[in-house]
């Protein structure tokens, strides 16, 4: 077995500690930081993503392996950024004003970075007028809004209206989601993507930064 | 036609007998919605105040709203910390936002104006040594657990126009308040001998105060479990692991329930539970509450195919559409009767009602719901 298969097999299991000593194994056997990062690390991930999805593993399982990703990241993050390897695409995260839900919005953001996206999480309760300057000041390509009640859904569409405002919203693509949030209710009010859970979100995530 | 109670009513459909008419029930209302009411003269204030599941008040309205009765009322026993944390200020964040520590003993942000559940900021609950040091010792048996004085009271009022309910408590949503759902996962996997004695402390503690209960010789038509335990995809927990860890205790107090006659065991779960409704059955519970219809669209009729008529449900209607229009309710009520007619169904707005509800809306429901149910 070849020490990224290695890698990605225990991240998958959530093996954090293990994760980190093959990381640097890795590292000192020569193979280059952005082949670790995505042939061990982001495909293992995706693997999760996966099986989430399709109900094979849940909740918990996709946290440890989130985990193990973070403590293999440690390691390799200084190695990335010498070799000039650059995230994936970025997006700012929050859940939406009058809500203070956040295991929703703290699972999308795990899988984000779990496939490359570096994110800016902006918490909880957040408006329109964060959001701008969150956008402004990252160049984050994507905005990621959480919502989970009926009534704090809205807050969604106050906040593409301010990205309109600003001037900015061609240029940021808006994924909603939350319990009550549907796909018509996302063309409704012009977000560009509704996803129904976490590995979904990064899924498309990753095909709007690709289109 | 045999004149019978809400009560026999309930009774009647769970266990697919023959009935003269639906109840009309309701899961209560957020607070925010009752003080909208009260604003718009519906209600007084003290009574958007006062309400409480069961309570005085919850009849006053749900008579003004025609409701027959809240499903949500139920006798419940010292089942969790005893006593809890102090609930305190630990910061003030300025612009109406601050720490506060909780029951739970959980630090959480609380924000003016914010109504959802808390964004938890730390857990008192980290390891072995915080559980043996600050919960373990509250999680302990002693007989002030079990509320005698209630149960005096509740034997008085067995002959009510509702049926009567015992909550028997939480075996993994509580956990997972104290923890939260992050640090919950990390202990299932970092930790597993002290995940299953947490487990095992408070399965051992809802079966004591259950058996104390039911040796009085009260009776009851159904009890109640509280989880939580599910987003809008599916569970938190693997049903795998629920069955391992935690059915054991559910097939022990459900087996000690049907020893005293109570055959009815419902669940109270959000969100989408298809997952764990096989290891639920399998343990005992059979009753389903409150089905979010939600974006994930829950019914009883997919389950009643899969499960036959061992599972029962109280909930599943829409309560967005009180938002709406009486077009809207008309529609929802359509969509209820091939629901009803499965029997071992009672329709209820699928959780709290919220405050965008319109009252007249709910009026029209409940009214409505008489004419097309009996």
């Amino acid at each position: 077995m070849s020490i990224l298969t290695e890698i990605s097999d225990l991240l998958q299991k959530g093996r954090a500690k293990q994760v980190k000593e093959l990381v640097e194994q890795a590292l000192s056997d020569g193979i280059a930081p952005k082949d670790i990062l995505n042939d061990g690390m982001i495909s293992a991930m995706m693997t999760v993503g996966q099986k989430f999805k399709n109900n094979e593993v849940y909740v918990p399982e996709v946290l440890i392996a989130a985990r193990a990703m973070t403590a293999g990241l440690e390691v390799l993050r200084p190695a990335l950024t010498q070799a000039g390897v650059k995230p994936v695409g970025k997006a700012v995260i929050c859940t939406v004003k009058g809500d203070l839900h956040d295991i929703g919005k703290n699972l999308v953001k795990m899988m984000f970075e779990g496939v490359g996206i570096e994110c800016v999480d902006l918490g909880v309760d957040v408006d329109g007028e964060q959001i701008v300057a969150a956008v402004k000041e990252s160049g984050a390509q994507i905005v990621c809004l959480s919502a989970l009640l009926t009534t704090t859904m809205m807050s969604q569409k106050d906040i593409i209206e301010a990205l309109k405002a600003a001037g900015i919203r061609e240029s940021v693509k808006v994924m909603v989601g939350g319990a009550p949030v549907t796909q018509s209710f996302a063309d409704e009010i012009g977000a560009d993507a509704y996803t129904q859970d976490a590995a979904s979100a990064a899924e498309v995530a990753l095909q709007l930064l690709a289109s | 036609m045999i004149r019978i109670n809400n009560r026999e009513r309930a009774n009647a459909i769970l266990h697919y007998r023959d009935y003269d008419r639906m109840p009309v029930v309701h899961f209560g209302y957020w607070r925010e919605t009752l003080r909208k009411w009260a604003d718009e003269g519906h209600l007084t204030r003290e009574e958007a105040d006062r309400w409480g599941d069961g309570n005085r008040t919850d009849d006053v309205i749900a008579q003004k709203l025609g409701f027959d009765f809240g499903w949500g009322a139920t006798l419940g026993q010292h089942t969790s910390l005893m006593p809890s944390f102090e609930t305190k200020v630990i910061r003030d964040l300025g612009g109406g936002r601050r720490h506060v520590q909780n029951g739970d003993g959980v630090t959480v942000l609380e924000s003016d104006g914010a109504v959802s559940i808390q964004a938890e900021i730390s857990h008192l609950l980290v390891d072995r040594r915080s559980w043996e040091e600050h919960y373990l010792p509250r999680m302990r048996f002693s007989e002030e657990r079990v509320n005698y004085e209630a149960i005096g009271r509740h034997k008085n009022t067995a002959y009510a126009d509702r049926p009567t309910g015992l909550h028997i408590g939480s075996l993994y949503g509580t956990l997972r308040n104290w923890i939260g759902m992050e640090g919950l996962s990390y202990l299932q996997y970092d930790d597993e001998e002290l995940y299953r004695e947490i487990i095992d402390t408070m399965g051992n503690l809802c079966y004591e105060v259950t058996k104390r209960t039911l040796d009085t010789g009260v009776t009851f038509d159904f009890a109640h479990f509280w989880e939580d335990i599910c987003f809008n995809s599916g569970p938190l927990v693997s049903p795998a692991v629920f069955a391992e860890k935690i059915g054991p205790h559910y097939r022990r107090i459900t087996s000690l329930l049907m020893e005293h006659g109570v055959d009815i065991v419902s669940l109270d779960c959000d969100g989408c539970i298809d997952a764990l409704v096989p290891v639920w059955l399998e343990n005992g519970v059979n009753t389903m509450f409150p089905i979010e219809v939600g974006t994930w669209n829950a019914s009883i009729a997919p389950w009643r195919e899969k499960y036959g008529p061992d599972i029962r449900g109280i909930g599943g209607m829409n309560k967005t559409v009180f938002a709406r229009d009486y077009a809207a309710v008309d529609a929802e009520i359509e969509r209820l009767k091939p629901l009803v007619a499965l029997g071992g169904y009672i329709p209820c707005p699928d959780h709290r009602i919220a405050p965008d509800a319109k009252w007249e809306n709910v009026q029209y429901y409940t009214q409505e719901m008489r004419k097309a149910f009996g």
